[in-house]
Parts: structure tokens; sequence; C-alpha cells
């Protein structure tokens, strides 16, 4: 069913949003680039193996989150900075002025919460994906994608707000 | 629910009916509609969601991206009729070709063992991460550590590039044939942390068709790289680096 799309098409449908993806994950263009190739790479060699054509966006974020998490295992080329040594760099926003916040705050932000809740927290916001599709993209169960973005948001309000949500206590989410 | 509960429920909440429609989230909102304190909190977090994510939509990515994905995927001709629905018909297409028009065919036919394509391929090697096998800065440890692995390891470094810092190698792989991946690192093009920014991949002459006969390098620009090619003996040297032909020439 899948080896009815174009390879120009799809290049065309999906190669901006993820590279924003790839981007928040990376803060680098040229690491970006790279993993957006890569995954429209994988895509012309192992695209025909998808059977439902309805899930070809999920599967190309999906390979891209597997070659960062790769490319990632093989060289330390994306450094990251532990929370606790870099929140005195972070501004803390009030919610009025969080206009003023470029996009490279956002992605530094993004980038001081542990790396297991960039991900999720990325594609919170870059492609109001539900979470059932989060969970599909990242190929965790859902209740862990809506663990990883509580506590991933949680982080990132406490950054930019400087208001700490209590979230230790057990919930459902 | 106390507050803090509702808001950590309240946080994966993003303006509009999907995520309203959550079991939680519905009743998070319930609760904030009948409290003050929780509905003013609940409005400025929508509004720096939908800024936040403003931010996010804002990343483009750069001009050319798409054309260079896409004539990339031509040049490495992984075409779409190899996929199984076609594989049949592409047989039978190939065969009545090769059958009628083998004479014309031949000379003119695509390859995917051309100097254009491994040296995509090899450029991908170096900008896209890879492992080392080895990391040294001996170069009679490298050469030993190629031989061992059956990749080219009599290769002739220039006077320059013996000068320039080996960081190792790796034996990487083209058309079933072995290549040999010598790192360096320059510092010119490359973050401090990075372990190489410059690579010499030598390979046998005789598995490129279309290798260059002469031993001057032929510059050209690969993907991000720049690179220069040359053969030597019964080797063929693709020499790659970020940067300009000015940059590459320092190790000629």
């Amino acid at each position: 069913m899948a080896e009815s799309v174009d390879f120009e098409n799809l290049v065309a449908g999906y190669y901006a949003p993820l590279y924003q993806f790839a981007f928040s994950l990376t803060r680098d263009e040229a690491d970006s680039c790279d993993l957006v190739q890569q995954t429209f790479s994988i895509w012309a060699r192992k695209g025909h193996q998808l059977r439902d054509a309805t899930k070809v966006k999920t599967w190309l974020f999906t390979t891209l989150h597997r070659e960062f998490l790769s490319a990632r295992r093989k060289q330390t080329r994306w450094p990251h900075v532990e929370l606790e040594h870099a929140a005195a760099e972070l501004p803390v926003v009030a919610p009025a002025t969080v206009n003023r916040l470029d996009a490279a705050q956002v992605l530094t932000a993004l980038a001081q919460l542990d790396e297991v809740f960039q991900a999720p927290v990325a594609l919170f916001y870059l492609q109001d994906y539900s979470y059932n599709e989060i969970a599909d993209i990242l190929e965790v169960p859902l209740g862990t994608v809506k663990s990883r973005l509580a506590r991933g948001l949680g982080r990132l309000h406490e950054m930019l707000t400087g208001e700490k949500i209590e979230t230790s206590k057990p919930t459902n989410l | 629910m106390n507050h803090d509960e509702t808001k950590t429920i309240l946080l994966l909440y993003r303006h509009g009916p999907a995520d309203a429609e959550d079991p939680q989230i519905a009743g998070a909102l319930a609760l904030a509609k009948h409290d003050p304190e929780l509905a003013g909190w609940l409005a400025a977090h929508c509004a720096r969601q939908f800024v936040i994510g403003e931010k996010f939509r804002q990343i483009t990515a750069p001009a050319g991206l798409k054309e260079q994905i896409i004539s990339e995927q031509a040049a490495s001709e992984i075409m779409i009729f190899w996929r199984p629905k076609f594989a049949l018909a592409a047989a039978v297409a190939v065969i009545l070709l090769f059958g009628t028009l083998a004479v014309f065919w031949f000379p003119h036919r695509a390859q995917d063992d051309t100097l254009a394509i491994y040296q995509n391929q090899m450029a991908g090697v170096a900008l896209r991460g890879y492992a080392m096998d080895l990391m040294t800065n001996d170069p009679a440890t490298i050469r030993a550590y190629l031989a061992q692995n059956h990749a080219p390891a009599d290769f002739v470094l220039s006077a320059k590039l013996k000068q320039a810092a080996l960081t190792g190698c790796a034996v990487e792989s083209w058309q079933g044939v072995k290549v040999s991946m010598i790192c360096f690192h320059t510092g010119q093009t490359s973050a401090a942390n990075e372990a190489s920014d410059l690579w010499l991949f030598v390979v046998d002459r005789a598995a490129m068709k279309d290798a260059p006969a002469g031993a001057s390098p032929q510059l050209s620009k690969v993907n991000r790289l720049i690179t220069a090619t040359w053969t030597q003996g019964d080797k063929l040297y693709l020499l790659g680096t970020a940067g300009d032909e000015q940059t590459i020439r320092q190790y000629l």
C-alpha cells in the first residue's frame, strides 16, 4: 500500500516538519539535514515494507528518532548539559513576556531537559500530535508518553516561569 | 485533586478539542472552570503553550534541502520500481530491454560503481556519524590494523597530510570491497570536541570503473564536503573536509 507514495511528493510533504523535529533534538543545522536525508534514504530502501500508507508520517518520524538515538550512541556530538548546571543561565519569563523569547531560547530550554523528555516535548509542540501518535513515533507505551510529557513539560514550565509544580505525587498521567 | 495535581494534568492540555477528550484532562478542565485561580493559571498557560509552539514551528529548513535529498536519492539509484509489487514487471521489462537493446544499452547503462556515487557515500559516512574502529595517532598501528582487516594499508600520504594530526581509522565497505578510512583532526573546520574533520578514503582503483586516470587531484563539492580525488599506483584516494578549496589544498 505504501509503495504508491511517490518519493518526491513524500520529500516535499515531510522534509520541513522532519527538519523541525531534527533541529529540536540536535540544535545543529548540519546534523539536522543529515538526519532528514538519512531518514528519506532509509525510506527509499525499506519504505515498501510499510503496509499501511496512513502510517507514513509516523514511520518517518520514528525512523528519524531512531537515527538520532543511534548517532548519539556512536558519538557525543550533541553535548547534554545537566539542568542543575544550566538553570542559572535560563531566563525566568512571566507569561506576559513569553512572546519575547525567540526560538533559540525555547530550544535552549528544551535542551536542558533530560534526554528522554526532549523528543516527546518537541513532538507535543511541533506537530500537535495526539498522545497516541507520539507514543507510536517514540515506540513507548501511551502511559510512558504521558508521564514523560508531564515531567518534561513541568520542568520546561518551571524553567520558563519559575513556578514549580509538585509532580511527585503518583498520578495516572 | 489539589491544585498542583490539576496543574500537572493541565500541563498536557493544548487548546483544542482533541486533548480535551482525554478523561483526566476533561476532569481537570472542569475543575478549572469553577476555580478562578486555576482558570487564570490555565489561561496564562494556554497562551504560553501557543507561543512556545509557534517558536518551534518557526524553525525552517535550509534552502535546497529538499532538492538535495531528491538528487542524492536519484544518484544512489535506489528506485521505486524495485519495490516488490513492481519487481516482476520490472524484471520482465529489463529482460526485454536486455534482449533487444543490449548493444546500445551496455555502453550507456547506469552503474552503481561509479566515482560519483562512491564520493557521495563516503561523504555521507563522514558527515552522518561514524564510529572509528581504532582511535590512535600512531600511523604504524593504523596501517597494521587496516592490513589485518584486509583493507588498503599500503597507501601513500602527501607530505602535508603526514603533518596532520591522525586520530584513527575505520574500515568501510564499497560494492563488497574494503575501503580504508583514515581520520585526521585539523581543528580548522570542527569544534574541539569533534574527533576528526579531515578524512582520507583509500580503495583499490579497480573497484571504480571511472576512476580518474591522473595523479593530479580533482576537486569537487560533494554534499557539504570539499573533496579531492586522485589515483596513485593501484589505489584511488578521496580526501574530504568541510570548508573550501583553499582548505583542502593545504593537505595535497
